[in-house]
C-alpha cells in the first residue's frame, strides 16, 4: 500500500492497485463519525458502441442502458439491496453520468458489513426478463419526471444543439421507447464488458482505519475470479467542430422564458495535468467575463435581463466539452445579444486582467479548501479526476501556476461564432381554443 | 456541544471549538412571529443586504472583496420553523492556518459587521432603485415555483390543508405584500429586526473561544431586547375541500396527500411518530417505496415527509395520470396495514438504524451541527445523540400502531396534464 502525504492540506491518501486491476484509495478523516464509500465504473451513457468482452465485432446497445443497468444492480434473487443497507443503518445510492456509474453508501456504524454489501452487490449481477420488464415502469416515470423539468430540458436541448453525432446528446436515461428494447442479455453484455475491476475505482473516506480497510477489501476481492483484463474498445463517429443547430425553441408550461447559450469546445482529447490546467483556465476565463464580479453581470443584472437563476458552467470530458451561460429572463433576445456581444469583445483585442486572475485564483483555492470538508465531494471528484488521469490534489498547485497567457490560449477553444448555439424555452401560448 | 454565552438580553452566542473542519462557520439567526407581511419584508431585506453596503456600494465591489478573502461565503436567507420566521446570515471562511495570508479571519469579522450594520442608504432609507429591483427578484423567485411542478403541487397541498396559517405561508412571503414595500418601510423593518428580534449567533471551527467571544462582542454590538412571545402552535383549521385536482401542461401526474397528526416536534410521542414515518415512507426500505415503486412499478419516487412543527405528514409521488386512483388506494393501504399491526421486526430495526445514522451523519458538517443544535436547543433536556438513539430504541410495534391510528387523511391534491385525468 502506497502512502501519499499532502502536508499543506493535512491529509494522507492510501493507494493500492489490486491483482485484479481494481484501484483502491483510502483517505481517513479525523473527527468524522461517518464513512463514505464509492464504487465507480468508467462507464456512462456515452458508451453505447463497443466491442463486448471476449468478442471481436462491435455492437450498439439501446439508449439509456448504463442507467438502466444501475437500477437493476440493486435487485437480487433474494430481494432489494436497499433493504440490507437499511438494516446496517447505511444510506445507499447510485448515479449514472455521461461517463461514469457510481454506487455508494454512507454509514456511521457496521461499516464493514455495508462495505461488503457494496462490493458484493456490484460484483454479482442478477438480471431476468421479468425483473428487467418490471423496471421499465419505474424508469419510465423517472424519464417523464425529467421531461416536465424545464431546466433539464434547457440543459439537454442546448447539448443536442451542439452535437451532430456524439452520444452526449442523448439523455442519460434514454427514452421510454429506447428502454423498452432493453433485455437481460443486453445488461449482461454491458455488465461483463464495463464492470471488470480493471475498469473500476473504489474510494473509501471518513472514519476509517486504512490498513484494516485495505486488508478487508483485498480479502473480499481475492475470493472472486474475473477474466483477464483486456482494454475496452469504444467507438465514436467523427464529430464536426461546429455546432449542429444554431438555434432552437421549445414551448413549455413556464411563467417566464429561459435562455441558454452553449459554447462547444474544440479541444477535447486532453488528459492528465494538461487537462486540469485547461479546465481550470477555461473556468477562470468564464468567471472573469461572466462571473458575479464582472462588468457584464453588473450590467445585465441592473438592467433586469437576468435574475437569481443566472448561471454559467464548463464541462469537459474525453471526446466532448461545452460551456453554458443562461438565465430565466423576460427578454431572451436582448440577453442573447448581450452575451454574444460580450463574447465578441474577446474575439478582438480585449484581454484578461491580471488583478482579476489573482482574485479568482484566491476564490478557487478557498472553494477547494472548503470542499475538503465534504467527504462526498472528495470521493466523487477524486474519481472523476482519476478517470481522466488527473489528480484532485493538484488543483491548488496548478491554480497557482496559471497565467493570463494560459487563460487566453484555453479560451480560444470555446471561441468563435460557429461554436455558439442558443436554446430558448418559451411559455406555452395560453388557451387558443 | 455548543457553549452558550449570553451577549445581551435576548441575544445568545453558541460557540464550539473543533478541529474537524478546514473552515470557520458562522450563522446569525433573527427570529420573529411569522406573517406573510413580515416574511415578505424580510426576504426583500435579505436581498438588499446581500446586494451591497455603505463600504462596498455595488455588488461587484462587495463580492470582489469576499473573493479576495479566499472566496469567503457570506449570504443572507430566510426560512421558517413552526410559527417563527427566521432571517439568517451564514458565513464560511477557510481557516487561516491553510492560507498564505494569516489575517483573513479578522477581515471576515469586519465584513460581517459591515454587512449587518452599515447598509447602503440614501435620505435615511435604503436606496430606492436597489429596493425596487430586489423586490422584482423576490417576486420572480416566488413565481418560479410554478415551473417546478413537484414544488408547486406541494405548495398547493399545504395551502389546501392549512390556508393562511404558518404551515402554508412561504418564508419568501407573497407577491401582493412585496408590492407594498417601500425603501422607507424596509428600513423600518431592518431597524426593528436589529433592535427587537431574538438573536442566536453560532460559531464552529478551530478558533480560540475566549478571543472569539471578545471579538464578537465588538463586531456584533446587539443591545438588550425583550423577545416577543411566539405561540407554539396555532389552532388548526380543517381543509374546506378534501380532494382537489388541477391541470397544468405537463406529462407526469403529481399526487400529494396530506395527513394530520396530533404529535408535534418535542412532544412525548415525537420519537414514536418519527419511527412511524420511517416505516411508512421515510426510507427506501419503507412501505411506500417497497409497494408503490418496487412492487407495483407505479412511480420513480414515493415517500412521506413528517413536518413535525406543523403536525402534518405529506406523501408525495410522481405517477402516470391514469394511475391516480390505484396509487392513492395503495398509499392508503400502507397506512391501514400499519394500523393493523403489519410491521416486521426487520422494518422496525431498519428504521431505527436509519434514524440514528441520519442524525450522526448530519453532525459531520459544521452547518449540520448548527442547524440540529439550533432546533433541539428549545427542548428542556440538553441535546446528545445518545439520548435520541435511546428514545428511538425504546419504540415498540405497539407504539407505531398507536401512532398510525392517530394519523388522519385530510386532503388529496392531484396535478396533471390537460385531459389526462381518468376522471
Amino acid at each position: 500500500m502506497k502512502t501519499i502525504d499532502f502536508k499543506q492540506l493535512d491529509e494522507t491518501l492510501y493507494y493500492e492497485k489490486l491483482a485484479n486491476g481494481l484501484d483502491v484509495y483510502i483517505l481517513p478523516k479525523k473527527g468524522f463519525s461517518k464513512a463514505f464509500v464509492t464504487f465507480t465504473t468508467k462507464y456512462g451513457s456515452v458508451d453505447r458502441t463497443f466491442i463486448p468482452i471476449g468478442e471481436t465485432e462491435s455492437v450498439t446497445v439501446p439508449d439509456g442502458i448504463a442507467h438502466f443497468l444501475e437500477h437493476k444492480m440493486f435487485e437480487k434473487e433474494d430481494g432489494d439491496v436497499f433493504q440490507k443497507f437499511s438494516e446496517y443503518g447505511a444510506s445507499a445510492n447510485a448515479f449514472t453520468s455521461f461517463t461514469r456509474t457510481a454506487y455508494l453508501f454512507s454509514a456511521t456504524d457496521h461499516l464493514y458489513k455495508s462495505a461488503e454489501t457494496l462490493l458484493n452487490f456490484v460484483q454479482e449481477p442478477y438480471f431476468t426478463e421479468a425483473t428487467v420488464n418490471k423496471e421499465k415502469g419505474i424508469i419510465g416515470q423517472e424519464i417523464t419526471m425529467y421531461d416536465d423539468q424545464p431546466d433539464w430540458r434547457l440543459y439537454f436541448g442546448t447539448i443536442e444543439n451542439m452535437y451532430h453525432t456524439h452520444p452526449v446528446k442523448i439523455d442519460i436515461a434514454g427514452t421510454i421507447e429506447s428502454i423498452d428494447g432493453i433485455t437481460a442479455e443486453h445488461l449482461y453484455t454491458c455488465y461483463n464488458t464495463f464492470y471488470h475491476p480493471s475498469n473500476m475505482l473504489l474510494f473509501v473516506i471518513g472514519a476509517i482505519d486504512p490498513e484494516e480497510m485495505m486488508a478487508f477489501i483485498k480479502e473480499n476481492q481475492a475470493k472472486k475470479t474475473f477474466p483477464n483484463p483486456t482494454p475496452i474498445q469504444r467507438f465514436f463517429d467523427d464529430e464536426p467542430k461546429e455546432v449542429a443547430v444554431k438555434e432552437r425553441t421549445l414551448h413549455m408550461d413556464v411563467q417566464k422564458p429561459k435562455l441558454s447559450i452553449g459554447l462547444k469546445a474544440k479541444n477535447t482529447n486532453l488528459s492528465g495535468r494538461a487537462m486540469l490546467k485547461h479546465e481550470l483556465s477555461v473556468q477562470i476565463a468564464l468567471e472573469l467575463i461572466f462571473g458575479r464580479t464582472s462588468a457584464f453581470y453588473e450590467r445585465v443584472y441592473e438592467n433586469g435581463l437576468v435574475d437569481e437563476t443566472y448561471a454559467f458552467d464548463f464541462t469537459l470530458e474525453n471526446g466532448f466539452g461545452f460551456a453554458m451561460i443562461g438565465s430565466d429572463t423576460t427578454e431572451p433576445q436582448a440577453l442573447e445579444k448581450a452575451i454574444k456581444e460580450e463574447l465578441a469583445k474577446y474575439d478582438r483585442e480585449v484581454s484578461f486582467d491580471s488583478d482579476g486572475l489573482e482574485r479568482i485564483k484566491r476564490k478557487k483555492i478557498g472553494f477547494f479548501l472548503r470542499a475538503l470538508n465534504s467527504i462526498e465531494f472528495i470521493a466523487n471528484q477524486f474519481t472523476r479526476y482519476s478517470f481522466n488521469d488527473m489528480n484532485l490534489f493538484d488543483v491548488v498547485p496548478v491554480l497557482e501556476e496559471l497565467t493570463i497567457a494560459d487563460l487566453q490560449q484555453a479560451f480560444t477553444t470555446i471561441q468563435g461564432e460557429s461554436q455558439q448555439t442558443v436554446f430558448t424555452i418559451l411559455p406555452t401560448e395560453k388557451n387558443t381554443q | 456541544m455548543f457553549k452558550k454565552i449570553p451577549l445581551a438580553e435576548g441575544v445568545h452566542l453558541h460557540i464550539r471549538h473543533t478541529t474537524q473542519f478546514k473552515t470557520v462557520n458562522f450563522s446569525i439567526k433573527w427570529r420573529t412571529a411569522l406573517t406573510t407581511q413580515c416574511a415578505s419584508e424580510r426576504t426583500v431585506l435579505t436581498n438588499v443586504l446581500q446586494h451591497s453596503n455603505a463600504k462596498y456600494p455595488t455588488t461587484a465591489a462587495f463580492r470582489s472583496y469576499l473573493d479576495d478573502l479566499y472566496g469567503t461565503v457570506l449570504y443572507f436567507d430566510t426560512s421558517k420553523r413552526g410559527n417563527e420566521h427566521v432571517v439568517l446570515m451564514n458565513v464560511e471562511t477557510v481557516n487561516d492556518q491553510y492560507l498564505a495570508d494569516a489575517n483573513v479571519l479578522n477581515k471576515v469579522l469586519d465584513v460581517m459587521q459591515t454587512a449587518i450594520f452599515q447598509p447602503n442608504l440614501e435620505n435615511g432609507a435604503f436606496k430606492n432603485d436597489i429596493v425596487q429591483r430586489e423586490k422584482k427578484m423576490v417576486i420572480q423567485r416566488i413565481e418560479s415555483i410554478f415551473d417546478d411542478k413537484a414544488r408547486f403541487a406541494q405548495q398547493r397541498l399545504q395551502q389546501i390543508l392549512r390556508p393562511d396559517e404558518p404551515a402554508s405561508i412561504s418564508a419568501n412571503g407573497t407577491v401582493e405584500d412585496i408590492q407594498q414595500i417601500t425603501a422607507q418601510s424596509l428600513f423600518a423593518t431592518y431597524q426593528s429586526m436589529l433592535a427587537n428580534d431574538t438573536i442566536d449567533i453560532y460559531v464552529a471551527g478551530d478558533i480560540n473561544e475566549e478571543e472569539m467571544v471578545e471579538k464578537l462582542r465588538t463586531v456584533l454590538p446587539f443591545t438588550d431586547r425583550t423577545p416577543a412571545v411566539i405561540p407554539a402552535v396555532l389552532p388548526q383549521q380543517h381543509p374546506q375541500k378534501d380532494y382537489v385536482r388541477e391541470q397544468h401542461d405537463m406529462k407526469q401526474g403529481k399526487l400529494h396527500v396530506g395527513f394530520s397528526t396530533p404529535v408535534y416536534f418535542g412532544d412525548a410521542d415525537f420519537t414514536k411518530m418519527q419511527v412511524f414515518n420511517g416505516v411508512f415512507g421515510g426510507y427506501p426500505h419503507a412501505k411506500l417505496f417497497m409497494n408503490v415503486r418496487e412492487k407495483e412499478s407505479l412511480a420513480y419516487y414515493a415517500s412521506s415527509i413528517y413536518a413535525s412543527h406543523y403536525g402534518l405528514i405529506f406523501v408525495v409521488s410522481g405517477i402516470e395520470p391514469k394511475n391516480e386512483e390505484k396509487a392513492l388506494t395503495l398509499i392508503k393501504e400502507q397506512l391501514t396495514a400499519i394500523q393493523a399491526g403489519d410491521i416486521s421486526d426487520l422494518e422496525l430495526e431498519q428504521t431505527k438504524a436509519m434514524l440514528t445514522n441520519q442524525l450522526k451523519e448530519a453532525l459531520d458538517s459544521a452547518r449540520g451541527q448548527i442547524e440540529i443544535f439550533d432546533q433541539y436547543k428549545e427542548l428542556p433536556e440538553p441535546f446528545t445523540v445518545e439520548t435520541w438513539v435511546k428514545k428511538w430504541q425504546a419504540v415498540t410495534k405497539e407504539d407505531i400502531v398507536d401512532m398510525a391510528k392517530q394519523v388522519q387523511l385530510e386532503a388529496v391534491y392531484f396535478l396533471c396534464g390537460k385531459e389526462q385525468s381518468a376522471q
